[in-house]
C-alpha cells in the first residue's frame, strides 16, 4: 500500500482551476521529485496535499485513509509535514520556530527533540534566541528543515528547497536531506533544480496542472522531455 | 516648568491607560484581520459592569475585572464561533467585519441604553482610594495610578503570553503569516478564538476605569472610544499589539500637553496625531507592513 495516494485530484484558487486530474503515489521510505517549470502547479499540489487549498475533485489517501476533507493541523498530526518556500517565521526566534514545528506535541517532548536537532544543526543552536529573519539564506533553509523534522513526519512535502540559494548551499541542503532519508521519512520534493534528481528514487514531471511524465530516476534522466526542459539539450 | 511636569506625568498615566483601551482592538485585527468596530461599546459594557458592582452591589469596582474577563469568555466565545470563521471564508473579511461589527456595536449601544438609561453614570471616586499620589511634586488621584498599574499589568501579561507560551508563539505566527501557521500545524481557529476573547476582556478591563479617567460612562460613549482606539492603534502600528503602547503614550502625552497649554484644542489631538502619522509614516511608528489592501 502506498503511503500517499492521489486519484484524479483537481484543485485551484477559487474559480481558477490549476490542477487537472493528478494521479500520484509515494511509498514509505521513498523520495519522489516533483519536477516542473514555474506555474506548472507544483506549489498548488503541495498546498492541496497539506490542506491549505480544498481538493475540489478526486481523492487523497494517507496510509489508506481519505484525508482530503481534513484541516491542515489534523493532517499534520497524522504524520505529514510541509516546508514552504519561505519555511520559517522570520519574526520569531529559532527556538520559537522549532517549538511551533512540534505544535501538537507535549512541551517535554519538544524539548527532547529540539536538543537532538541542535546536535544536528550546531549553527542554529548558537543563535537560538535570534530572529529567524537574521539568518542567512542557507541557515534559514536548515531552520526550515529543523522546524518540520521536530514533528518526525512520515511524509515530508517540500516546496522548492533550493529557491534563493547559491549552488553551494543547495548541495548542503541535499546533504542534510540525505541524512534525513535515513530516518525513514518519505519525501515529496517540488523542484525546478534537477540536482535534486540525485536524491530521488522516482519522479513526476508536471506541466499545466497535469502529470506529463513519470518514472524512475534513470528513466527521467534519459527522457527527452526532461532533457529538453531542464538540461537545455 | 511645573505645568510641563504636570502634563508629562499626567500624560504618561493617561497614555498607559489608553494603551490598554486600544490594545484589544489591535490584537483582534492582528490575528484575524477583522476590524472590531464594536470595540468602544465593549469598553462601555466594562464600565457598566464596574458601575453595577460598585453602585448596585456595593463592592469595590476592581471586582469588575474578573467579571469582565468572565463576561468576555461567555459572550466572546460564541460570538467568535458564530461570526469569525464565516467572515474569514469571505473574499474581503476586513470590509465585511467593518459592517458586521458596526451593527453589533449599535446593538450593544441600544441594549445598554435600555438597561441603564441614557444618563451618564459615574463611580464613587473614594472607592479606589480618596488620596492623591505625587511624583515630581505633581498630584494625581489614586484612581489614575491604579488605572495605570492595572494597564501596565495587563500589557505585561500579554507580553508574557506572547513571548513565553507556545500559544503565544502561535498567536504571533498567525499574525505574521496565516498560511504558514496553518501549514505548520497550528490550530489557527482555536488560537484566534483565544485572541478574540482576550481582546474583548482587555476592552472590558479598560472600561472599568473609563468613569474615573473620562468622568463618566454612558451608552453613546462607545463610538468615540472606538475612534480614539483606532487613532492610537494606527499611531503605534496596525497589527502589532505592543506598538499600541507607543501609540497610547503618544496620545496621552499629546492630550495632556494640549489640555495644559491650549485646552480647547485637546479634543483634536488624536486626529491631528493620526493625520501627521499617516502622512509621514503610514505604517505607524513601529510599523512594518501590516496590511496590503
Amino acid at each position: 500500500m502506498a503511503l500517499l495516494e492521489l486519484q484524479g485530484v483537481e484543485s485551484g484558487y477559487g474559480p481558477m482551476q490549476i490542477l487537472w486530474g493528478i494521479d500520484m503515489e509515494v511509498s514509505a521510505g521513498e523520495t519522489v521529485l516533483l519536477l516542473g517549470a514555474n506555474s506548472a502547479g507544483k506549489t498548488t499540489l503541495l498546498r492541496t496535499l497539506i490542506g491549505l487549498l480544498p481538493c475540489a475533485r478526486g481523492s487523497i489517501r494517507f496510509e489508506g485513509e481519505r484525508i482530503d476533507a481534513l484541516p491542515p493541523d489534523q493532517r499534520i498530526r497524522r504524520g505529514i509535514a510541509f516546508m514552504s518556500e519561505l519555511g520559517v517565521f522570520p519574526s520569531l526566534s529559532i527556538d520559537e520556530n522549532i517549538a511551533l514545528g512540534g505544535y501538537f506535541l507535549r512541551d517535554a517532548e519538544v524539548r527532547r527533540r529540539k536538543t537532538r536537532l541542535f546536535d544536528l544543526f550546531p549553527a542554529l543552536a548558537a543563535k537560538r534566541r535570534d530572529a529567524a529573519g537574521t539568518l542567512s539564506g542557507g541557515q534559514r533553509k536548515m531552520l526550515g528543515i529543523a522546524k518540520v523534522l521536530v514533528a518526525e513526519p512520515k511524509l515530508l512535502l517540500m516546496d522548492e528547497p533550493s529557491s534563493g540559494l547559491a549552488p553551494v548551499f543547495v548541495k548542503q541542503v541535499i546533504e542534510v536531506l540525505k541524512t534525513t532519508i535515513g530516518g525513514g521519512t518519505s519525501l515529496l520534493i517540488a523542484e525546478q533544480n534537477v540536482a535534486f534528481l540525485a536524491l530521488a528514487t522516482r519522479g513526476y514531471l508536471i506541466d499545466h496542472g497535469k502529470v506529463r511524465l513519470s518514472g524512475t530516476r534513470a528513466e527521467l534522466e534519459s527522457s527527452d522531455t526532461v532533457r529538453e526542459t531542464y538540461f537545455g539539450l | 516648568m511645573e505645568l510641563l511636569e504636570y502634563a508629562i506625568v499626567g500624560g504618561i498615566l493617561y497614555g498607559v491607560f489608553f494603551s490598554l483601551v486600544g490594545i484589544g482592538l489591535n490584537l483582534i485585527f492582528g490575528v484575524m484581520r477583522i476590524i472590531n468596530l464594536a470595540h468602544g461599546q465593549f469598553i462601555v459594557l466594562g464600565g457598566y459592569v464596574a458601575w453595577l458592582v460598585s453602585r448596585h452591589f456595593g463592592f469595590n469596582p476592581l471586582w469588575s475585572i474578573p467579571l469582565s474577563v468572565a463576561g468576555a469568555i461567555v459572550v466572546g466565545w460564541p460570538l467568535y464561533a458564530a461570526v469569525v470563521p464565516r467572515l474569514q471564508r469571505s473574499d474581503d473579511p476586513e470590509m465585511l467585519s467593518f459592517i458586521l461589527f458596526f451593527g453589533i456595536g449599535q446593538m450593544i449601544e441600544a441594549l445598554t441604553g435600555m438597561a441603564f438609561g441614557a444618563d451618564q453614570r459615574s463611580l464613587p471616586s473614594e472607592a479606589l482610594g480618596s488620596g492623591n499620589i505625587g511624583v515630581l511634586g505633581q498630584q494625581f488621584p489614586d484612581s489614575w495610578w491604579i488605572a495605570a498599574a492595572v494597564s501596565v499589568s495587563c500589557i505585561l501579561a500579554l507580553y508574557g503570553y506572547f513571548s513565553h507560551t507556545r500559544l503565544g508563539y502561535a498567536t504571533r505566527a498567525i499574525m505574521a503569516d496565516r498560511d504558514e501557521a496553518l501549514a505548520t500545524g497550528i490550530s489557527v481557529d482555536r488560537v484566534s478564538a483565544i485572541a478574540f476573547v482576550a481582546g474583548l476582556a482587555l476592552a472590558g478591563i479598560a472600561g472599568m476605569f473609563v468613569p474615573y479617567l473620562l468622568g463618566s460612562v454612558s451608552p453613546d460613549l462607545g463610538g468615540e472610544l472606538t475612534t480614539t482606539s483606532f487613532a492610537i492603534v494606527i499611531i503605534g502600528s496596525l497589527g502589532n499589539p505592543l506598538g499600541t503602547v507607543i501609540g497610547g503614550l503618544v496620545f496621552g502625552l499629546g492630550t495632556m500637553l494640549m489640555q495644559t497649554y491650549y485646552s480647547s484644542w485637546s479634543n483634536v489631538v488624536p486626529y491631528a496625531l493620526l493625520l501627521i502619522i499617516v502622512l509621514i509614516r503610514p505604517s505607524g511608528l513601529l510599523g512594518k507592513e501590516a496590511r496590503h489592501a
